[in-house]
This record gives C-alpha cells, sequence and structure tokens, in this order.
C-alpha cells in the first residue's frame, strides 16, 4: 500500500495538502486582499480582459447599429424628450436650492452637502460559477481603490460592493450576492430595514429585505436606497423597489423581496465610490 | 522521456487549458442551461487525468486547482486539494478499473463533478447559505451541463494527448 502511493504521486499530494491550507488561512487572515498567485494571474491577464470586453463592446455596437437602428433612433428620441423635461425640473430645482439655503443661513444650520469621489471601470469578467454573484473590474489598489467601496452604474443606482483588490483589478460581489448583507432605508416611509442577499433568489437577480419595521405599510414599488447606519456605505444610492411583500414561516415576521434597479447583467462600465463625504 | 519531452508535454497541456478557461469565463457563463453555467476547468482536469494516469493527474489536478484557487471567488483552498484528489482518483480509476476511453472519462467525470456538488450542497448547508432544495436546484443541473461538455472536451484533450511526447513503452 506505502508503495503504491509511493508510485502513485503521494508528494504531489502532500503539497496539493499544504498548499490548500496555505491559500485557506492566507484567505481567512487578508479579508479583502487576493492571493499573491492570483494577483499576479489578475495583473498579467487585465489588459487582456479589457481587450476582450471592449472588443465585445466594440461587436455589441456594431449588431446594434445593424439590426436594432430603428429601436435605437426611437429610444433616442424619447431620451431627448425626457432630458428636456429634466432640463426643466432643474431649472425649478435650482430655485428651489437657492431659496433653501437663504432659509439654512437665516435658520443657522449646517449646510447639506454630497460629495462623491468616483473611480470609473469597466468589467472584464462576470462570475463563472454559480454559487456566488461577481463581476471583475479593470481597476485596483494602484488607483485608490479598496475592499468596502460601493459600486454604481452610469444612472447611480447601487451594483455592489468591492470584496478583494488587485493590483490594476478588483472583484466585487453584486447587489444579489448571497453574501451581501446592508442597511436599506425605504424612502416613501422613511424607515430602516436590512438588506441581505439570498442564495435562492440570485438566480432570479432579486434580494430579500428583512427586519421591516412593524406598523408600516409598505407597497409594491417602493423605492429601497442604501442607508447611512454605521457610515460604512454612502446613503440615497437606489438599490431598487419592493416586488412584493412575504410573512416568513414562522408567521411572526415579514420581508420583501427587492428587485435592482441597475441591470447587472448588461453592464459595461461601472463608477467605484472610492470615498464620501455627506451632510444630511 | 528526457526532461525537455517532459517539460513540452506539460506545455501543451497548459497551452490547451487557456482556450478552456476562455470558454469557462467568457463564453459558457453567458450561456445558462436551466439558470447555471458549467465547470469546465474541473471536466478539463478529470480528462487529463485519465489521459495521464495517477502521477500526471493529480499534477495536472494540483495546477488547475491552483488556478481555480487564484481566479475564482470564495474557493479558500479547496480547489487545489480538491482538484488534485480528483485528479489522482480519476487517473488511478483509468490505470486500475476503467478503461482510457471516452466511456470512462464520463465515468470519472461523473463521479467527481458528484463529489464535488456534493461538497457545495453541504457546505452550504453547514453554512446556512440555503435550505437543501434550493442548493440541489442548482447542483443537479450545474453537474450534468459539466458532464456535457466533456464532448468538447475529450475530444480535445485527446487530440493533445496524441501529439504530446509519451514514457518509451507507451
Amino acid at each position: 500500500m506505502k508503495d503504491f502511493f509511493r508510485n502513485n504521486g503521494l508528494l504531489i499530494l502532500i503539497i496539493a495538502v499544504l498548499l490548500a491550507a496555505i491559500t485557506a488561512v492566507a484567505s481567512y487572515a487578508f479579508q479583502g486582499m487576493p492571493s499573491p498567485l492570483g494577483n499576479v494571474l489578475g495583473v498579467v491577464t487585465t489588459p487582456v480582459r479589457n481587450g476582450i470586453s471592449s472588443l465585445a463592446g466594440w461587436v455589441e455596437g456594431v449588431y446594434n447599429y445593424s439590426f436594432r437602428y430603428d429601436e435605437l433612433q426611437a429610444e433616442n428620441e424619447r431620451l431627448k424628450a425626457e432630458i428636456a423635461e429634466l432640463e426643466a425640473a432643474a431649472r425649478e430645482g435650482e430655485a428651489d436650492s437657492q431659496e433653501n439655503e437663504r432659509l439654512r443661513e437665516l435658520l443657522g444650520l449646517r449646510q447639506k452637502r454630497r460629495e462623491l469621489e468616483y473611480e470609473s471601470a469597466k468589467v472584464t469578467a462576470r462570475s463563472s460559477t454559480n454559487w456566488s454573484s461577481t463581476l471583475t473590474l479593470s481597476k485596483g489598489s494602484d488607483q485608490g481603490v479598496a475592499a468596502g467601496n460601493c459600486v454604481v452604474d452610469a444612472a447611480g443606482n447601487l451594483v455592489g460592493i468591492i470584496d478583494a483588490v488587485g493590483v490594476n483589478w478588483s472583484t466585487m460581489i453584486t447587489v444579489v450576492d448571497a453574501n451581501l448583507e446592508m442597511g436599506a432605508f425605504l424612502s416613501r416611509t422613511e424607515s430602516i430595514a436590512i438588506l441581505e442577499g439570498d442564495f435562492t433568489l440570485m438566480a432570479e437577480g432579486k434580494l430579500k429585505l428583512t427586519y421591516l419595521p412593524e406598523n408600516t405599510e409598505l407597497i409594491t414599488g417602493d423605492l429601497v436606497l442604501t442607508s447611512s447606519m454605521g457610515g460604512n456605505y454612502p446613503s440615497d444610492l437606489v438599490v431598487g423597489s419592493i416586488e412584493s411583500i412575504h410573512t416568513d414561516a414562522s408567521g411572526i415576521s415579514r420581508y420583501a423581496i427587492v428587485q435592482p434597479t441597475a441591470d447587472l447583467d448588461s453592464l459595461v462600465q461601472v463608477f467605484i465610490i472610492k470615498s464620501f463625504d455627506i451632510v444630511e | 522521456m528526457t526532461r525537455q519531452d517532459f517539460i513540452l508535454k506539460w506545455l501543451f497541456y497548459a497551452l490547451a487549458l487557456l482556450p478552456v478557461w476562455w470558454l469557462d469565463l467568457y463564453v459558457f457563463n453567458r450561456l445558462p442551461v436551466f439558470g447555471v453555467s458549467p465547470r469546465l476547468l474541473p471536466v478539463a482536469a478529470i480528462t487529463v487525468a485519465v489521459l495521464e494516469g495517477t502521477v500526471g493527474g493529480a499534477g495536472f489536478g494540483l495546477a488547475v486547482g491552483i488556478l481555480c484557487d487564484a481566479v475564482y471567488y470564495g474557493t479558500w483552498g479547496g480547489m487545489t486539494l480538491g482538484l488534485c484528489l480528483l485528479g489522482w482518483g480519476a487517473g488511478a480509476a483509468a490505470k486500475y478499473v476503467l478503461r482510457r476511453n471516452f466511456g470512462g472519462c464520463l465515468l470519472c467525470a461523473a463521479a467527481g463533478l458528484s463529489l464535488l456538488a456534493l461538497f457545495h450542497v453541504v457546505s452550504g448547508l453547514f453554512t446556512g447559505l440555503a435550505p437543501l432544495y434550493p442548493l440541489l436546484r442548482v447542483a443537479v443541473p450545474e453537474l450534468l451541463y459539466s458532464l456535457c461538455t466533456l464532448c468538447l472536451l475529450y475530444p480535445w484533450f485527446s487530440w493533445i494527448y496524441r501529439r504530446v511526447p509519451k514514457p518509451v513503452g507507451l
């Protein structure tokens, strides 16, 4: 038996056990950082991934131009009309802001402030396992990205949280990943709850809202935002809207299913919030 | 087999793994069936193990496992050990029990992927990730879809196997 193992790669098996143990300990000890080999692989493959991502974007652009020209033209017209409406609303908002500023000065209140520092990044790869929902981004610690940074899409909707940072790349868990847990703010009822990723809902691209406030009537379509509780994440980033409200198996507490606003399947460009300074 | 032949052989296998990795990363995860995408790298490790035997299988499994742990999220070193053991087991099974053909490879892949699925389900239950049924709803289609990719991977690695240097007498 001893000879059997000796002749059949015992040494390789011992090396595998040692390497697996080292990787497990290093992963536990340095959470938020990739393994040295993972970092090197990320550094080497990031330019290739960027190239593939750009090529895929170009092909999609050509396809859209060739086969969806009419659809895109109609969308363009609709967006132009929407911009005109928003410009009108912004002009009204400007006047309201000035009035608000004057009143704040009169009452001696602190100036409201919302400063977010963004770093734009490309999505270079998507998770290739069915057990997590992650995206690999083209920016890393060289660009000031850190674990725990929020990632939003072009419209400012929350996409996920940075989990591991390499030199020129990073991995983020999306809002539907089973490991996600963060505070939430319900804008209509002005109440707080907890957003949780759920493995069962992950495949459907949805997440769970738990610890719902008692005596608050939530309705389908209620907007769910990030909360400033704990100060880890910037507040008021749109996560999604309530799709349905349920009572759990015990019949005691309620939870809601949230449909994220960001389209996680077709993301190409995202923005990492490197730092924020918000005064409510 | 000279040292140069040995290096050349595993270099060919490493190069052959690159398109498989690319397919895994960019193609198959965009082609889900029943909501899941297949796992190509474990299938690749088992296929090479069936063709190359215990030592080669364990070595290649170790290398593919290290790659998986480096690029996949949340594996915590498990793939390094897991794929090395699967490679070793598949190599031993092909050497002593099964034939080194597509049928033998299919059986080894089915057994290996079942073990991986079992590990995922048990660890999912243990960590409270989800109840049994949702875990099985991912694990079983993933296993079947991954097995289907053997139709691509077995001919590919067999083609490589026929062209790489072999020890004298084989």
